[in-house]
């Protein structure tokens, strides 16, 4: 049957439902594009031949190729659509700067969506008001209180507290840091928030 | 959590016209937000409730820089701060992910609203949803869509994102007073009837129906 | 709660396809018996039991439901759908006596939403097709809601094995509430913790490297 590549485009993330991004399938969009043109081709002249010579009996046969590609449309569509969904999601769970190893999945198209995304998102924020705006990827829980202790799972080196002080984010050290500083490299995992 | 708004901030509202304490305007940034946590469809703006929170924080930040450092007094105000914060960005949040979710619908409501009639986006949310639309069009185009045949080179995403779902449930608490308000049959041996809802009160019923209520703020959802 | 940022389009309601909803796409790839009511000329290859050019009329064929949905037209019919076992009388009599019993995930595993899809096929049981549906969602439900809320830290395969997507998804979304509630409860709700897409990545990383 036709749309057998395109099924799979769609099985393919649909076997990562936690929403990371796999490679991008380029080999795969590109057969599911030939497979549109083959049956696009057959189309237009069943369809000349179906005008010029009368031949009506074609048209059941070009009715189920132009389900086939309309088929295929959607499932391409799809196919990038959710993987918009993910990468928009990478934006707020990574932060700005992606690791090396995802933007390797990524093809092209996706790196300027994404810069794009970042940029309009950038935009909105700094419009609030406020000097700087206000940053709503962060307080992503309600606070319970202004510092917490945190564990350092990796070395990250210098880290700048509000008041200016500098402190040593080393392996296994403990700190007690403000809360609203940490959010962002507990969800990255470099600490990981200690509860008493 | 207006304690330290109430005292640090009694000289906020002089100039405003429409005089609005600190307490008074945490309430309502709080109304709205809820309202906008667990509405299915996108509320109109509150841009000035925004503006003046942020404000606030500022005035508060400012404050804040003022009173000695390891001052008990400290601490309460810089927490008050990070909560209003937490409310302000989950608030903005909400609407900027609906907004993302259902981007040619909210477009095509605040470009179709008559002069007049209260907009839905602030400037900057629509700007956003914008942008957001132009780069998804972009990035379909220039991956797949160019390559298709000439007839199915556009999708269009008015009709291929789906809509806000009116016929969700929601939970509300009633503010003001409503007499006969209309509700849809559920099945179809009932027929539509008419509720009145007493102020306090609590129900679980379909957003369509209420729909209007919240916007009014006659109810609250919760 | 605000913290999971991948949000997949959903699949439509009731009768309704979402265009873009991978769960509807996999849905409507489900295939059905039905039989060709004309002749299909130059597609012969498609059909594996002809050497013919082209498909003859009356030929027995599985179609996508995708693709009946698309040829199918009340006036000028080239194809006919049969109904699919699950959703004819001797099995709605099954489902009626108890519900509970079946093991959905066999039968379908979309059993609503097929069973919702074929109402856009005018077969004179689309009534008696909808109201089993709807008896048997609401026979089943109370126990999918109930095991949902009460099974806590426990492995749940059991529970899950036999339930339909659509079961699946409620009892996952009950699954979620229960656990947020015992987290809030044990003063957890304020707990920062790491991205589970991160450390998703970061697994798959590691068994990359590994392999």
């Amino acid at each position: 049957m036709f749309c057998e590549k395109s099924i799979e485009l769609i099985r393919e993330l649909q076997r990562i439902s936690d929403g990371q991004l796999p490679a991008f399938n380029e080999d795969g969009i590109r057969q599911v594009l030939e497979e549109m043109k083959a049956l696009y081709e057959q189309n237009q002249s069943d369809v000349n031949e179906a005008k010029g010579e009368g031949r009506s009996d074609l048209i059941p046969s070009i009715k189920l190729r132009h389900c086939c590609l309309l088929r295929n449309q959607r499932c391409v569509t799809a196919y990038l659509y959710d993987r918009l969904l993910r990468i928009r999601a990478l934006r707020w769970e990574y932060g700005s700067v992606l690791p090396p190893n995802i933007r390797f999945h990524m093809c092209s198209e996706e790196l300027q969506w994404f810069n794009q995304y970042k940029k309009s998102l950038a935009n909105f924020m700094r419009s609030v008001g406020g000097e700087e705006g206000l940053d709503i990827t962060q307080d992503m829980k309600p606070p319970k209180s202004l510092y917490i202790e945190v564990r350092c799972l990796k070395d990250h080196g210098e880290f700048e507290i509000d008041d200016g002080t500098i402190i040593l984010l080393k392996k296994n050290s403990q700190h007690f840091l403000p809360r609203w500083k940490c959010e962002q490299l507990i969800r990255q995992g470099v600490l990981e928030h200690v509860m008493s | 959590m207006s304690a330290a708004l109430s005292d640090e901030g009694s000289d906020q509202n002089d100039s405003q016209e429409d005089v609005m304490t600190p307490v008074e305007l945490i309430a309502k940034l709080e109304e709205a937000w809820l309202n906008e946590k667990f509405s299915p469809d996108l509320l109109e703006n509150k841009s000035e409730v925004v503006e003046c929170v942020m404000e606030q924080l500022t005035h508060m930040e400012a404050n804040l820089q003022r009173v000695r450092k390891g001052d008990m007094k400290a601490s309460l105000h810089r927490m008050e701060i990070d909560r209003i914060r937490f409310v302000l960005s989950s608030y903005l949040r909400s609407r900027l992910q609906k907004i993302e979710k259902f981007f040619p619908h909210v477009l095509e409501k605040e470009e179709s609203r008559a002069d007049g009639d209260p907009s839905y986006l602030s400037p900057e949310e629509y700007a956003f949803a914008r942008e957001y639309l132009a780069n998804t069009e972009t990035y379909l185009k220039a991956v797949a869509l160019r390559h298709m045949p000439p007839n199915l080179q556009t999708v269009a995403l008015v009709k291929a994102v789906p809509e806000p779902c009116l016929d969700s449930f929601v939970f509300l608490r009633v503010k003001e007073r409503q007499d006969n308000v209309m509700v849809e049959p559920e099945t179809d041996d009932q027929r539509e009837y008419v509720v009145d809802l007493e102020e306090g009160s609590q129900h679980l019923m379909r957003y369509r129906t209420i729909a209007p209520l919240v916007s009014t703020g006659a109810v609250h959802l919760i | 709660m605000d913290s999971q940022s991948y949000l997949p389009v959903p699949p439509g309601v009731g009768m309704e396809e979402n265009f873009l909803s991978l769960d509807d796409i996999l849905l409507s790839h489900e295939r059905l018996p039905s039989r060709t009511e004309c002749l299909f000329p130059r597609l012969g290859f498609l059909e594996k039991s002809t050497d013919s050019q082209d498909i003859q009329e009356g030929t027995k064929m599985e179609l996508p439901l995708w693709l009946a949905k698309g040829l199918y037209e009340r006036k000028r019919r080239v194809v006919s759908i049969e109904l699919p076992k699950v959703y004819r009388e001797g099995w709605r009599t099954v489902f009626n006596a108890d519900p509970t019993v079946v093991d959905l995930h066999k039968m379908g595993p979309y059993y609503y939403g097929l069973g919702s899809q074929m109402l856009h096929f005018d077969s004179p049981e689309n009534p008696e097709i909808a109201q089993a549906l709807l008896q048997t969602f609401i026979g089943r439900f109370r126990r999918t809601m109930d095991s949902s809320q009460n099974v806590y830290n426990e492995d749940t395969s059991a529970l899950v094995d036999r339930l339909d997507c659509l079961e699946r998804v409620l009892f996952k979304m009950g699954q979620r509430g229960l656990n947020s509630f015992q987290g809030w409860e044990k003063g957890r709700a304020s707990h920062l913790t790491a991205s589970t897409l991160v450390l998703n990545y970061r697994k798959r990383k590691m068994t990359d490297l590994q392999a």
